[in-house]
């Protein structure tokens, strides 16, 4: 089994405070992996990490057993990792069609100028996320939060990433769209698809994940199965306020 | 954005109307137009850095004067062609271009269309300090070689020209780098986090932006026969820019991605302000009420 | 050298009451009212309307001219600044455009030849071996007393520590009671006040001319961004830097170099340090 993301003691300090610290862990091909903590434990800062956003302090990150860590963002999703946020960034005055030609672009000027956008490529990531084919052409500003998660995604899917980092997917959608997504993510995992995702909802997130890893303060406090991570002693004292 | 034959009905009627103006008004109106050809050139060029990125440039004639300075200075100190001293005033410009460039890759909002209206004013002040037996200081630079005769073929060429540069504008942004660029101006972080490296990208528009205030610039300067610091690094001049952008992008009978390169851009959020609107027809109406009051010669501009 | 220190300190005096009047509306909302030019111009202007073309007193005509300036600064506040809502870069553009507009209009009403206006108290005195006009001396103190009394108001009045909540949180100012909108307004037009005082300074200084605003303009946003946003000592601080900086330049190097090394330092600060020399971290 190939690692497809391989920290290692991962630290990152913002003048006195430690918001990563030391942290290791390994994501094999084709595996899901939750991380969850309380707010504020560091998890979207190892994402910014990862995708280059944030310069680490220390450590070394490898993607497919190469470092990445002195790459560009755009350089890394290249590589084949590519995350979303936990507040939707659309470009609000594109459709939903140029919103994922954005991200199905190749990061070449001479092919941006001289190559054609690829349309039914555009319309079939946009329906495979849930968008109807009227829905194509609507400007991203008159969309609903739920609409603008499914997008974001679907312009983190455009760039044709294999490693995807899922923050707060879940947040702000209905039911309904919740079955929606996690039924994409299943399908995309049963396709070879990583996953690094976290999410508030742990009831939603349980049934996509093979293993959880739980934070607190940038510190590593458990691995393992979902069930047993959650039923840990440290996790249950800082997540859930259980002695 | 899909193209409609109306689209070209309408175009193709403006061109035509452009093309029998000389034959229509009289050779003060057409000085005007010419004027007007001109403006429209910058503002493109304005578009292109500016309303497509969402870097607010407020030093545009800086570039523009770029241009121009490089064309008077080659022709006029050291004997220069034309068609030599135009291709090198639009290579010159363009390192003017990555002058700009420089600290847009740092700073934004506001503080980016501070630094280029400090720009603009510092232009203002050392060229007439700097190598004075150059640019004749404040005097500035007079009898430029003219490419044209009279006002009718002065207009063809400043109309050809800017038909040239929307037409070239206007195919750029329809690629899939023009909707980039315009993605960068909603939101710069998603476009990096799309995969795309937006210091390229940027570099490109402003590049691309230069080459056509350079080229502007240049031509313009041959129209006028004449360049001085006032007349070019001017705020008035670069309002005149922003203004035709804001009115051009209002154009609603055209196709949105025409109206956005040729006639400028729609500047959506703002246009949509109605105070921002007001203040642009403001200025458009006290422009014409000088204009015409300097027509009847009363008092002169400067 | 006397003549430097003295020179310096006079022109940096106005230059901080200038800064000051920008940097009120600055420090709320970050709004770069870049026609803070209008008021230095219509200020000069009325000025000279009421007490050189109507020779009214000039206690009248100075008066005139803050009352004119704080009234174009509430107009401003409701007709543009409210209406575009916090769109920064629109509330710039369009704040500019006034500022043409009204060097347009002041064009038609007065002409654009430049005007010179009388001293606003004449005679020359010897200060410490360098001579100094009264005028100037008189525009440098008036100028001191009033950033003296707009210190003293924002700190110690309940308006004024009003002014600095809102500027720090207006949605924090709003919940302990104080109403936003309403302050915003009095510190629009107290800075237009500012403003065309600082117009009538400035024009007594130098000279009366449609294109006298945008010289200062971009001096104050200098000051202000390089002192750090907020601060009035930073403030201050940075008015005296430049104003040294330009009467050095005239006096040693030359006249033409006045504004071009102003221009560097600021350019090379927004660059390097956005935050300024002595501001706080923005995020």
């Amino acid at each position: 089994m190939t690692v497809a993301l391989e920290v290692r003691n991962l630290v990152k300090k913002f003048g006195g405070l430690v918001a990563t610290n030391d942290l290791s862990f390994d994501l094999a091909e084709g595996e899901s992996l939750g991380l969850i903590g309380p707010n504020g434990a560091g998890k979207t800062t190892v994402f910014s990490q990862v995708m280059g956003e944030l310069r680490q302090t220390s450590g070394t990150i490898k993607l497919f057993g190469t470092e990445i860590s002195g790459l560009s963002t755009a350089q890394r999703i290249a590589r084949g990792v590519s995350r979303t946020y936990q507040v939707p960034r659309p470009f609000a005055d594109l459709s939903v069609r140029e919103n994922i030609r954005v991200g199905l672009m190749p990061d070449s000027l001479r092919a941006m100028i001289f190559g054609a956008a690829d349309k039914n490529r555009e319309a079939e990531l946009a329906q495979s996320i849930g968008f109807s084919p009227a829905d194509l052409e609507r400007p991203a500003s008159e969309l609903s939060m739920g609409d603008l998660r499914k997008l974001e995604f679907a312009r983190t899917l455009a760039t044709g990433a294999k490693v995807l980092l899922l923050d707060e997917v879940f947040a702000g959608l209905t039911t309904g769209e919740i079955s929606q997504i996690a039924a994409l993510i299943q399908d995309l995992r049963a396709r070879g698809f990583t996953f690094l995702m976290v999410s508030h909802d742990l009831p939603a997130m349980e049934p996509l994940v093979d293993r959880a890893l739980a934070i607190e303060r940038g510190t590593l406090l458990a691995q393992g199965p979902f069930a047993e991570v959650l039923s840990d002693a440290a996790v249950r004292a800082s997540y859930l306020g259980v002695a | 954005m899909d193209l409609r034959p109306h689209h070209f009905i309408l175009w193709g009627l403006f061109i035509a109307a452009m093309l029998l103006m000389p034959e229509l008004v009289s050779k003060g109106t057409l000085r005007t137009m010419i004027f007007a050809c001109y403006l429209a050139m910058f503002a493109i060029s304005w578009d292109i850095l500016s309303g497509r990125t969402g870097y607010i440039s407020f030093g545009h004639p800086f570039l523009i004067g770029i241009g121009a300075y490089t064309t008077a200075i080659l022709t006029r100190r050291y004997g220069f062609p034309v068609e030599a001293s135009i291709p090198i005033a639009v290579v010159v410009t363009m390192f003017g271009g990555l002058i700009v460039l420089l600290p847009a890759l740092r700073i934004k909002g506001s503080y980016f269309a501070l630094v280029t209206l400090a720009v603009m004013e510092l232009m203002l002040q050392l060229i007439p300090v700097v190598r004075p037996d150059l640019t004749a200081g404040t005097r500035g630079i007079s009898r430029l070689p003219a490419l044209t005769r009279g006002a009718e073929d002065g207009y063809y060429l400043a109309v050809g020209l800017m038909l040239a540069i929307a037409l070239f504008a206007w195919l750029l942004m329809r690629t899939r780098l023009g909707t980039a660029l315009w993605a960068i101006g909603m939101n710069e972080e998603s476009v990096r986090g799309s995969g795309l490296s937006t210091t390229r990208l940027k570099s490109f528009a402003f590049l691309v932006s230069a080459a056509i205030a350079g080229l502007a610039g240049a031509f313009y300067a041959h129209h006028l026969g004449a360049v001085t610091p006032r007349s070019i690094f001017d705020v008035n001049l670069l309002f005149q820019i922003i203004v035709a952008c804001l009115l051009g992008g209002q154009a609603p009978f055209l196709d949105p991605s025409l109206a956005h390169s040729s006639w400028c851009f729609c500047w959506r959020t703002c246009v949509r302000q109605s105070a921002l609107r007001w203040s642009s027809y403001g200025h458009f109406w006290s422009q014409f009420s000088l204009r015409s009051r300097d027509r009847a010669g009363s008092l002169s501009m400067r | 050298m006397m003549q430097i220190i003295v020179q310096g300190l006079l022109l940096s005096g106005l230059y901080a009451l200038i800064a000051m009047g920008f940097m009120l509306i600055f420090s709320i909302g970050r709004t770069l009212n870049l026609a803070y030019g209008a008021y230095i111009m219509v200020g000069g202007y009325m000025y000279f309307w009421l007490s050189q073309q109507l020779g009214m007193p000039q206690v009248i005509g100075f008066l005139g001219a803050v009352s004119v300036g704080a009234l174009i600064g509430l107009l401003k506040h409701r007709l543009i600044v409210k209406p575009l809502k916090g769109d920064a870069v629109a509330v710039e553009i369009a704040t500019l455009i006034l500022a043409l507009i009204t060097q347009f209009a002041l064009v038609l009403i007065f002409g654009d030849a430049s005007k010179i206006l009388l001293p606003l108290i004449p005679g020359v005195v010897t200060v410490a071996g360098a001579q100094v006009t009264y005028n100037i001396l008189a525009a440098t103190v008036m100028s001191w007393i009033i950033i003296l009394a707009l210190y003293a108001f924002v700190r110690g009045t309940h308006t004024g520590r009003a002014m600095q909540a809102v500027s720090m949180d207006e949605k924090g100012a709003a919940i302990s009671g104080i109403d936003p909108d309403r302050i915003n307004m009095i510190t629009w037009g107290i800075s237009g006040a500012l403003g065309a005082a600082g117009g009538v300074f400035f024009a007594s200084y130098t000279q009366l001319s449609p294109q006298m605003w945008l010289a200062p303009v971009i001096i104050s946003v200098a000051i202000v961004i390089v002192g750090g946003i907020g601060s009035i000592i930073g403030t201050l601080i940075v008015a005296h830097i430049i104003g040294f900086l330009e009467i050095t330049v005239v006096a040693v190097l030359a006249p033409e170099l006045r504004g071009v090394l102003t221009m560097v330092l600021i350019i090379g600060v927004l660059i390097m340090r956005p935050q300024g020399l002595f501001g706080r971290e923005e995020h």
